[in-house]
């Protein structure tokens, strides 16, 4: 093939070799090249209206990782402010930009799910679904490395309190990753003891115990190995001891009806409660608990009636959207824990300064009321044990909403007129109370009076 | 080749010896220097932000480098008559612009170079010397180098028929094309909800301009933990699509330059 002609190139050939070589590229591109880019460093191009012209030129030129920066750098600044609105769409912004940056979605997690509270701190809880998705979406896109997965376990864990198994979920996947810190491991027995899977708890230890010794053999000079080990040691000999003085192991052995456990016999714990609506949005919450050691903390929950994926005292805290960080417009769901003292619980609710966390244009709502002792203090579930096997109620004993656990729970109907107080339940009108046919108004009215009882005692049966 | 070469090096000298791209490289290593000082904005993330920050100005920098150094390099010759003089002795066309072309991309590997060199011992000065990290600023160097070649080589084939004003606007254009809309016109071709016609154009547009945005390969760096598993070979491959790619604007730009007057 000649390539030349009198000096100058010949068309046909270069023509040739040039659509070849585009062939080529072309091939290298759709089969190696892009598929790999698109994996692992291709942005993500949509939902980035808010990014500035010139912010959104520098993004895709291959600026990115530089905007993500100074834009994190600024939400620093709102973060000292105590601007929390503002961070959201940073934290947004920056890990479209950028989602490899783990501390922004660690941050934005715990920032979203902890961070907005009403004015008497009880948290907006219609944003932990959109914390668990974000939390879900750093943890796909960074899935060399346990610090998303143990970050979401911990949302599971700690703050959503109500499906331990997901907990345990996340922090297994954690665990799988080989940069998985010894301490935070230790999580994941704690949390298959409080999702009612003593025997995977009781492995785990086991096997956290015998890691932790060939890590101190390794490297004798490391301190914290010697430190990690003392604690696995510490809290599997305390976990035998519960579970041999709770009677799971006789239990399990089918001796547990003629040993004398902790949990025998079952404790009544004479539940009772009243809500009184004293103006529009505010309630005094007033009940019995017959349980004299501190550390109990009855949950009560006022959610529209119709709210999306609710459940017996609980949501099905999955359904978020991590595309957008606003909290569901127009849906009330108030979460707060009753503090028991001295037998009785009371407490003023005042929602009335929080019209758009609690927006109430509904017109049914379910209040309910809930304990389980799986979040109870260990001096607690000594007598109620792990799944409720000491605790009973006369009145309001359930062993149907929840798994293996018998908890307690008692659920009314309440309308916008009652909690608004409107129509005939105006400030003139009918008070709307809402009571279990067991309540009975206290004696003392104070409990300022009360003497407060250090937690230190065991329950007695 | 002889005739290539000779070129080739007299370009690099000119190149190096003019003042515009002086200017460019110095406030390039004037940024470099001063790019820690970003550091005091922020009390978390201060080597993401610092790796960031040295690695888009190496980026931009190369960039306007390498459409300065390409777009008159050709019509400079034309309009000072010089290219008479080379053109009458025994050297083809074709070889009159591969040898600029070697030429360019040899100054624009020595800039990058001597940037790469600041940016590396400024990291090392202030962030310590973590070899590993130090390597992988290398590599990414590496990357931007050859994604400039390709960027000198879309400017080198424009300029053989278009002003050097309107060819910046154009190769800048391809330049952003390539990169900006890269991801956009893959987001397109993978979209269901759009008409067929529509991804069918779009994934026709991926295949024809240069996808810069491949070479952007900074972000493992940057985000220290992250791990990607085959970068060898990613790089190896991205240097085979650039050396092709290359390849075609310089065919096409010798048979522009084979028939054109001067």
């Amino acid at each position: 093939m000649k390539w030349t002609r009198q000096g100058k190139l010949v068309n046909g050939p270069i023509y040739g070799l040039m659509l070849v070589l585009l062939l080529v590229g072309s091939f290298v591109q759709m089969n190696q090249t892009y598929p790999f880019w698109r994996k692992n460093y291709m942005p993500k191009v949509t939902d980035l209206g808010q990014l500035t012209g010139e912010q959104l030129l520098f993004a895709f030129a291959g600026f990115r990782e530089m905007i993500a920066g100074i834009l994190w750098v600024r939400a620093d600044s709102f973060f000292d402010n105590g601007d929390y609105d503002s961070i959201l769409p940073i934290i947004r912004l920056v890990t479209y930009l950028d989602p490899k940056q783990i501390d922004v979605y660690a941050t934005g997690m715990w920032h979203i799910a902890y961070n907005f509270t009403d004015q008497e701190n009880r948290a907006d809880r219609r944003n932990i679904p959109i914390a668990v998705a974000f939390g879900e979406e750093g943890a796909r896109n960074n899935d060399y490395t346990y610090e998303l997965f143990y970050e979401t376990g911990w949302l599971w864990y700690h703050r959503i309190q109500d499906n331990f198994p997901m907990a345990v979920t996340w922090f297994e996947q954690a665990a799988e990753r080989k940069d998985i810190l010894p301490a935070r491991h230790n999580l994941l027995s704690h949390a298959k003891l409080r999702a009612g899977d003593y025997k995977g708890a009781l492995k785990t230890w086991y096997e956290l115990l015998e890691e932790a010794e060939k890590e101190m053999e390794r490297n004798k000079s490391q301190r914290s190995n010697y430190a990690q080990r003392d604690t696995v040691e510490g809290n599997l000999d305390n976990l035998l001891i519960r579970l041999t003085q709770r009677g799971y192991f006789a239990r399990e052995n089918g001796w547990y009806d003629q040993g004398n456990y902790d949990t025998k016999p079952p404790f009544d714990v004479k539940f009772s409660a009243s809500v009184t609506v004293t103006e529009s949005r505010v309630m005094l919450v007033e009940g019995t608990w017959n349980v004299f050691p501190v550390g109990t903390r009855v949950k009560m929950i006022l959610r529209d009636a119709d709210y999306p994926n609710a459940g017996a005292a609980g949501l099905d805290w999955e359904g978020g959207d991590a595309n957008n960080f606003s909290a569901p417009v127009g849906l009330t769901y108030v979460q707060d824990e009753l503090f028991v003292r001295n037998r009785r619980f009371r407490k003023s609710i005042d929602l009335s300064r929080d019209p758009t966390i609690y927006p109430f244009v509904k017109d049914k709502y379910i209040l309910e009321f809930y304990y389980t002792p799986r979040v109870a203090p260990e001096h607690i579930k000594d007598k109620f044990g792990y799944n409720g096997e000491g605790m009973t109620d006369s009145n309001f004993l359930n062993t149907e909403i929840r798994e293996n656990q018998r908890v307690i729970y008692w659920k009314t109907e309440v309308t916008r007129d009652q909690i608004l107080r409107r129509g005939e339940f105006g400030m003139e009108g009918v008070i709307p109370v809402f009571k279990t046919p067991n309540y009975v108004a206290p004696r003392v009215r104070n409990p300022e009076d009360d003497l407060v009882t250090p937690g230190t005692r065991r329950v007695e049966g | 080749m002889n005739a290539v070469l000779s070129i080739a090096r007299t370009t690099l000298g000119e190149a190096i010896r003019r003042r515009v791209l002086l200017v460019i490289l110095l406030i390039a290593l004037l940024l470099l220097v001063i790019a820690p000082g970003m550091n005091g904005l922020t009390a978390r993330q201060s080597q993401t932000v610092l790796l960031s920050l040295i690695l888009g100005v190496l980026q931009l920098s190369s960039a306007v480098i390498a459409i300065v150094l390409t777009v008159y390099m050709i019509p400079n010759e034309v309009e000072r008559r010089t290219i008479y003089t080379i053109l009458s002795k025994p050297v083809l066309r074709w070889q009159f612009l591969l040898g600029k072309y070697l030429g360019a991309v040899s100054a624009l590997g020595l800039m990058i170079m001597l940037m790469t060199g600041t940016m590396i011992a400024v990291f090392a000065a202030f962030q310590g010397p973590n070899v590993e990290t130090l390597a992988s600023l290398a590599r990414v160097a590496m990357m931007y180098f050859v994604q400039m070649c390709l960027l000198a080589a879309v400017a080198i084939f424009f300029s053989t028929f278009v002003q050097p004003v309107v060819n910046f606007f154009l190769s800048g254009g391809v330049y952003l094309v390539g990169t900006v809309f890269g991801s956009l016109f893959a987001t397109i071709a993978e979209s269901q909800q759009l008409p067929q016609a529509v991804r069918v154009a779009a994934q026709i547009v991926m295949l024809i301009v240069p996808n810069f945005g491949q070479y952007n390969v900074q972000n493992s760096v940057i985000n220290s933990g992250a791990q990607i598993v085959g970068e060898g070979i990613y790089y190896t491959n991205l240097a085979v699509y650039g050396v092709v790619y290359i390849s075609i604007l310089l065919l096409g730009a010798m048979l522009v330059f084979d028939r054109r007057e001067v």
